[in-house]
Order: C-alpha cells, then structure tokens, then sequence
C-alpha cells in the first residue's frame, strides 16, 4: 500500500513544477555555500603558511646573525642583539601558535571569523598577545557569512515548508482527499507516505549535494575523524529536517486552509530561527552585561604606571617571592633595568587579574545561560551541532586558548629563567614549542549527541501531537 | 471611496486576532530592542566617556620626562557610542573600541565587542533596525497579501468593481488601509524610540541628531511604502491568496536573509582582502628600510645646513635628534597611509559592491543607509580612525618639535606638564547628517528607484484587475 502511495504522490509531486525549484534553489545554495566555506579555510590556511614562513625566515636570519656576531665580535644594541634573551623572548624569537582548521571545516565557518586561529606568542601580558585579531571587514562580520551552516540553518527548513505546508490542505482544496480516503486506507498512512516521500528527497538532495561538493573542494575522507563526524553531521541534517517535517505536519493537523498554514510555519520559523536566538543573546548579554574592554586597558594602565613607580622595590618582592631565581650580587640586580622591567610586569598582572576576571566570568556567565536556554531553538542547537562538528565552535576555540595561555606561561618562565641567569642565547633550538592537541572525536561527539537529542525532543512532541490530531481531521469543511 | 475602503480594510485587519497577535509582537520587540540598546549605550557611552578623560588626566599628570618618553607612554582612543546606534548598533559589535596613540606607530582598535559575546549573536543582533528591516515587511506581507487575491476568491471583488468603484480609489484605498494599520504598530515603536533618545540627554542634547534621526524615519518610511506596494501588485496578479502569499514570503526571505549574505561573500570575492599577517609583514618590511631612512635624513641635514646658511651641522641651532624623530614618523605615517589606507580603501570597495547588489533587494539600501545615518556604519568608523590617527600625528609633532627646539645634543633633557598641556584635548565630532547621506548616496537612489518600482509595479498589476 505505502508504496503505491508513495509511486503516486511522487507521480503528482514531479510533475508539479515547485519541487523543481525548490531542489533548483537548494542545489545553487548547497554548491555557493560550500565553495564560500572551502574558500575561507584556505584563506586560513594561506595565511597559516604564512606565518610560519615568517616565523622561519625570521629565526633563521638571527641565528645567522648571531654565528657573525660571535664570529666578528660585533657590538649591537642590546634590544637588537639576538643573543639577549630579553630580546628573543620579546619580538624577535616569537613564535606563532596555530589552531589548523579540521579537514571539515568547510562545512561551516562557525566563529572561525571573528576568533583568531593564530597567535604570535611573546613575553608580553597575556592580554595584549590574546588581543589580536584577523583583519576582516566588519560590515562581513556582521552580515554573516554564506556557508553551508547558513543554508541548512536557514534555508532548508523553509524549502521543506515550502512543500509541506499544504500537504493535507491541497489535497482537501482540490477534493482529491475524500477521494483519496474513499481507498482502503487511512489518513495517518497517507501523510507518513507523503512525509516519508517529501523527507527521502530532501535528504538524499542535501546529503548528496554536500558530499558531492565536499569532494568538489577536496575534503580527505581518509583523515582520522571525518568519517564518524561526517556520519553526525548527516544524523545533524536529518534530525533537523525531521523536526521541521513534524512542525509542518502538526500545523497541517489542525486542519486550517493552506494560506493560514503558511503564515502560521512562516511565522514559528521567523520566531525559531530569528527572533528566539536574538532575544536570547539581547537577554544574556542583558543579565550578564560584559563591561567595555576600555575599563580594562585603563585598569592596566594604571596598574602599571603604580609599578613602574615602585620599581626596583618590586623586583625585591619578586626576588623573595621566587627565591631559585636569586643568583649571584642581588643587591647589584636592582638597577638592572631587565630585571626590574619582569617584575613590573608580574605586579600589574597581579594587579589587572581580578578586573580580567571580571570579563571572562560574565562570558562564562552568559554562556552557561545560552548552553540552558538553547534548547528553546533548534536553530541553535543545529548551529552548534554543525560547529561542533566542522572545529570552528566556541568550545575548540576556548580549548585552543587555554592550551596558548598555558604555553605563553612556560615561554614567559622559559626567558625570564634565561634573563635572570644572565644567559646568552647561542642558538634557537631550545625555545618552547606548541602543539595544539585537538579535542577527542568522544568529547566533540558527546556534545553533538546533546545537541541532536534536543532537536529530538520536539521533534516526537510535535509527531505525537500530530499523530493524534490526524484522527480528529475534519476531511471536509 | 478611498477612505471607505480604506477604513474597511483597517476594521478588517483590526479584527483579524492573527493580525493583532502580530502588531503586539513586533511592539514588544522594538520596545525591548529599544530598551537594551538604550541601556548598553548608556552603559558603554558613560565608560568611554569616563576613559577618554581618564587617559587624559594621565597624560597631564606625567612626571618630568624627555618628550619622546612622554610620546611612548601615549595616550588612548576610545570609541565613542553615536546615539543613534541605539537604533541601529550597525558593526559597532565588530569594530575594536580602542586604539593606543603611541610614538611611532599607528595601531589597530582593538577589542572587537562581539568576541565578549556568545556565539548565538551571530544569528543577529536584535535592534530595532532588525525590527523594522526584518519583522516589520513580514507584517506587512501578512497584512496585504489577500488585499485583491482574496476578494478575488470570495467573489467580492467582482461586485465591488460592478459598484463603479474606480481602480485608482480600491487601489489607493487598499493600500491606506495597509498603511493605517502599519501606522498602528510604527507611531507607538517611534514614540518608545524617541523616548529612549530622550533618556540619554546626561550625554549631550538631542539637537545634532535631530537631522538624523528624521531621515531615519523618511528612509524607512519609503522602504516600508516599497514593500506595501510590491505586496498589493503581488496580490493584483496572483491568481489565487495561497499563490500570493507564497510568492511573497519568497520574496520576503530573499530580500531579509539571502540576498544580503550571498552579496557580502561576493564582495568579497571581488575585493579579497590580505590576512594580517600578510598586511602585517609588508608593512613592517616597509618600515624596517633603513636605507631609505638614512638618504631622507641626509637630505634633512642640508635642508637645515642651507637655511640656517652654516657648513656643518654642529652649527645648526637646533637639536637634529628632534628632526630625525619627526622625519621618522613622517615616513613611518606615509606607509601607514598606503596600507591602512589600501586596506579601507579595499572594505569602501567591499561595500559598495554591497550597496550595488541593492538592485536584487530592497533591503540591501534601506540597511546601508540605517547604520550611515545611525553613525554606525564603515565610513563613520573610518572618520574616527582618521581624527585619532591624525591627534596621533599631532601629538608626536608637538613632541618632536619640543626636542628639536629646546634640548641639545648629548645633554639629558626633561620636559613637563607646561608641555603635556600643550597637546590638546582629544575631541571628537560626528560629522553632519549631509556627509552621511553623501557617503551613502547609492543607497538612497537605489532606494527611491525601488519605491518607484514598486509603485509603478502595483499600478499596473491594478490597471486590469481580473476578477476571476
């Protein structure tokens, strides 16, 4: 039976010219999106090379500089010499620390364009090297860009509106319903078919269209991870499409004519997608308001303006507060201005902490607020699902930072130790270096696995609701 | 007849529970939208404010030290908050809030809002820009779409035209009707707005943003008669309310969401941009050209040997360490000049690539000229950038010159808050309502032509109207 239901209704589903369109205008979407996600990683990716490339040239030309140096037993300046390991640690051994974009990433930009996926790490505050950013056209910025995320977050549902929203209506505004019914069949099995029918295209479309550009792009399967994340990324897209299937079929259950069905879809899917992650993001920055950064650089400067005031009586303090770094006359490394200048900046750090705390807690404040209420909106959960799976969410970025803050202490440690012991840098090989340890698929599958659960969810409600709605459908009337 | 039709139409809609649920909504949100915006301008505007006269108090009370000290320690930019960003906060979130003015360097503002903010932003801010731009055609599609397809369907078209009612009167009155129950949810939104302007006058008077804020008002009123007109010609034409309805919800996505991110991503393509990196390291392989340096130097040394009319530079009555440092920053601001100015000059080419994709919507130019007249678009930020990295300029001039002319060569030299106060107090101006507008020029005439469109579209899919 399903099956005749099925061979007809995409008999009459064919031949009506909308679902062409509606693939049409999918298939161009899916195709812009990708390209716009493949052509943004290797933008990221270009610009990776070359950082390294600088960082390369650059140590290479003081390690040159140092052999002739040594060789020609040159005086140099001590901010240009690079044998002082004040110097190296300061600007001219940085180093860069890199968050590589996942082989998926194509898939959806995410926050990748605004939190920046490379760092130059030196001895400075841990502020002013976090403080810097990719340069990108705020007005982009703003607007978002076309990704992938974008069309299946926006687009896709209102496509499948746009061939469901009249399922039963049509058929009861022509007259073919009671005709339909007069069959040996019931009501419910008619709208599965249709569903099933309407849920089969769409999926095999979306999925096989982005396969079918992720391969265009170059996307390697065989790299550890992107098979089982490509599988969550299809589950992602079906259980979306799903929830807005039984959206579409609970509304047609309540038996309106098409046009207030429409209105009605078109206005859940304006709240859903636009109004109910705004208001959630106007309410959580609301509650938890994170004050302008200018409090911040003035607390800093006026932080360090105290200590460099107190200067050599600071180094004193940090002397008795790290008595390993005490070697030879301290009483003499009072007036050495290095010495003074790393202890200066260890009390403004002490000092400016509590007002960096400040932010990062109202952050985390709002975020745990977002990370309850999200579930209000599939949309939300579906753009973190697809970040979580492309590596260009907020939680890889913050892992990202984390692991950058705890190299940033082992390199500042690393030059103060060298500028303490009055070292002089021969070579390059012993600076510290960064490996970024990506998240495990377990972790980043876990959160998806929420995520997928709380499109899930409503997604039953609304079938249930429906399924029982469908017994009370007034077929005529 | 007009106002007959017209009044039947608002009783209609008026009765119409949708309808109101709706009106209610769209209040809501711009009273809300309103409300936080006015709190965050105030909240931020005040911090800024406060800042701006902190750096400069610092700057005043400096220690006796050498001028070039004094240009190290800086000063900072702070951002400030244009009123009406209230109303449209624009790319405020993503442009940094502060610059440091150091000797030397012109630095980027850093400190971009949005990076303070959850991910969920990114699916828009909810201003009431966003309310008027996005929620409020949809209310109008709501409103109008049955206006001549539905009498259409009831059969009530066929008799109203066989009353003798004139075409031009059903039209004019349908879409008074739209716009008297428009004028119900917009008079009570602008009155909240102008509360919240109201609120913030511990910041200055309203006066300057008077102009403003009237244009604002006239750009989205035609904006909005723009879209009564395509949605009652969409309704003239369709042959069914359903047919009617679907078109324009099409196009009401198209316009609000798609056009406007599948533009950006192709103004970009047109005009790609470096990464910073990139723009980074050209900039300082520029800078670092000592050779360059040493030959505009030598020039500065006989320049000064002719005028002063002495043979040797021991004799020039100045101290050359002072015009050296200056010569610096004159060739370090030329290079700043190139890139940065390259770089805006390529997101001014990114934008107007934008502004021209207007053609596909309507949207595209009303949004442009919402966040230029709010003051937060990219012109008014690159305005700000200028007039900070020009009181850089000055304050490094006003350094230089002190060096040159009153310390001498090998002798340690201080100066003191008689010199701080010489540099003057960091202020700054929005420019006039004309140089926005003029900025966004494009705009408004892709705008009227899209309202004349429209009008002329409506006309005639109403010439003819066919009743069946």
């Amino acid at each position: 039976m399903l099956a005749t239901l099925l061979r007809h209704d995409w008999r009459s589903l064919s031949a009506d010219a909308s679902i062409w369109v509606v693939i049409g205008v999918f298939a161009a979407a899916i195709g812009y999106g990708t390209i716009n996600g493949a052509r943004w990683v290797a933008f990221q990716q270009d610009a990776i090379s070359e950082a390294r490339a600088e960082e390369r040239e650059r140590l290479e030309r003081h390690e040159t500089a140092i052999v002739r140096i040594n060789r020609e037993n040159a005086t140099i300046s001590a901010f240009a010499d690079p044998r002082n390991p004040d110097a190296v640690g300061r600007s001219l051994g940085a180093r860069y620390v890199v968050l590589p974009p996942t082989p998926l990433a194509p898939l959806a930009v995410g926050q990748s364009d605004l939190l920046p996926s490379y760092f130059k790490i030196t001895t400075d505050a841990r502020e002013t090297v976090l403080a810097a950013t990719e340069i990108e056209n705020p007005h982009r910025l703003l607007t978002g860009r076309f990704d992938l995320a974008f069309v299946l977050i926006y687009l896709y549902p209102l496509l499948i509106l746009a061939l469901t929203y009249n399922l039963l209506s049509s058929e009861k505004e022509q007259g073919t319903l009671v005709l339909a019914l007069s069959q040996p069949i019931s009501l419910r099995t008619l709208v599965a078919a249709k569903v099933l029918l309407r849920f089969t295209v769409f999926l095999a479309a979306v999925v096989g269209l982005a396969l079918l550009a992720s391969l265009i792009i170059g996307v390697d399967l065989g790299a550890p991870g992107v098979l089982p994340r490509l599988a969550f990324w299809a589950a992602a897209v079906a259980g979306y499409g799903l929830f807005w299937f039984a959206a579409a079929v609970a509304v047609s259950a309540l038996g309106k004519p098409s046009a207030t069905n429409a209105m009605v879809l078109a206005g859940v899917w304006l709240a859903l997608v636009v109004l109910v992650p705004s208001l959630l993001s106007m309410a959580a920055t609301a509650i938890y308001p994170v004050p302008s950064r200018v409090e911040m650089i003035q607390a800093t400067r006026v932080a360090s303006d105290e200590a460099n005031a107190e200067g050599s009586k600071l180094l004193a303090q940090y002397y008795e507060d790290h008595p390993e770094l005490v070697t030879g006359d301290a009483q003499q490394a009072m007036n050495d201005f290095n010495l003074v200048r790393v202890a200066v900046a260890a009390e403004v750090e002490r000092r400016v902490r509590p007002v960096l705390d400040r932010y990062s807690q109202q952050l985390t404040a709002q975020q745990q607020i977002v990370a309850r209420a999200r579930f209000l909106s599939p949309a939300i959960l579906m753009q973190d699902a697809l970040n979580d799976i492309a590596g260009t969410g907020a939680a890889r970025h913050r892992a990202f930072v984390q692991q950058v803050e705890q190299y940033h202490e082992r390199w500042r440690a690393h030059f103060v130790r060298l500028i303490f012991e009055k070292a002089r840098l021969e070579d390059y090989s012993g600076l510290p270096r960064f490996a970024f340890e990506d998240e495990e698929t377990g972790a980043v599958s876990r959160r998806v696995a929420g995520s997928l659960a709380g499109v899930a969810v409503p997604t039953v409600l609304l079938a249930v609701f429906a399924f029982v709605r469908l017994r009370r459908y007034p077929l005529v009337g | 007849m007009m106002f007959t039709i017209a009044r039947k139409e608002v009783v209609e809609t008026l009765r119409d529970g949708r309808f109101r649920a709706l009106a209610i909504l769209v209040l809501a949100l711009s009273a809300a939208s309103f409300a936080a915006g006015w709190r965050h301008y105030s909240d931020v505007q005040r911090q800024h404010l406060e800042a701006q006269e902190a750096t400069r108090t610092q700057w005043l009370n400096q220690p006796a030290k050498n001028p070039h000290s004094a240009a190290h320690y800086g000063m900072y930019a702070f951002k400030p908050k244009s009123r009406l960003s209230l109303v449209d906060s624009g790319i405020d979130p993503y442009v940094g809030v502060a610059a440091w003015l150091e000797a030397h360097r012109q630095n980027e503002f850093r400190y971009r809002p949005a990076q303070d903010r959850t991910a969920i932003q990114r699916f828009g801010e909810l201003t009431a820009a966003e309310a008027f731009l996005v929620v409020l055609p949809l209310f109008i599609v709501l409103a109008s779409f049955t206006a001549f397809a539905g009498e259409r369907e009831q059969g009530t078209l066929r008799q109203l035209l066989s009353l003798g009612v004139a075409t031009r009167d059903l039209v004019a009155g349908k879409a008074l009707g739209v716009a008297a129950a428009l004028g119900l949810v917009i008079v009570p939104a602008t009155i909240i707005g102008v509360a919240a302007l109201a609120a913030t006058t511990e910041f200055g008077g309203l006066r300057a943003d008077v102009p403003r804020a009237a244009w604002l008002a006239v750009m989205y009123l035609i904006y909005f008669a723009t879209i009564v007109a395509i949605s009652l010609a969409v309704s003239a034409w369709a042959r069914s309310p359903r047919t009617a309805l679907v078109i324009l919800l099409a196009f009401w996505f198209a316009n609000s969401l798609i056009v406007t991110r599948a533009a950006a991503d192709l103004a970009a393509w047109l005009h790609p941009t470096p990464s910073a990196i990139e723009f980074q390291t050209a900039m300082e392989r520029e800078l670092s050209n000592q050779e360059e340096m040493r030959v505009r130097l030598d020039r500065r040394r006989e320049e000064l040997m002719r005028r002063y009319n002495v043979s040797s530079m021991d004799a020039v009555p100045i101290n050359f360490s002072g015009i050296s440092l200056q010569e610096g920053e004159e060739r370090a601001n030329e290079v700043f000049d190139r890139h940065y100015g390259g770089l805006f000059e390529r997101y001014e080419s990114q934008n107007r690539a934008f502004q021209w994709a207007g053609l596909a919507a309507p949207m595209l130019p009303v949004r442009s000229l919402s966040m230029a007249l709010a003051g937060t678009d990219f012109a008014h930020h690159r305005e700000f950038v200028t007039a900070a990295e020009e009181y850089r300029r000055g304050i490094q001039r006003v350094m230089n010159d002190d060096i040159a002319r009153n310390s001498k060569p090998g002798a340690a030299y201080t100066a003191g808050a008689a010199l701080w106060a010489e540099v003057p107090e960091f202020r700054y101006e929005l420019p006039g309502v004309s140089w926005a507008m003029r900025q966004a020029a494009p705009s408004v005439g892709l705008l009227l032509a899209w309202c004349v469109a429209a009008c002329w579209l409506a006309a005639r899919a109403t010439r003819r109207l066919g009743v069946v």
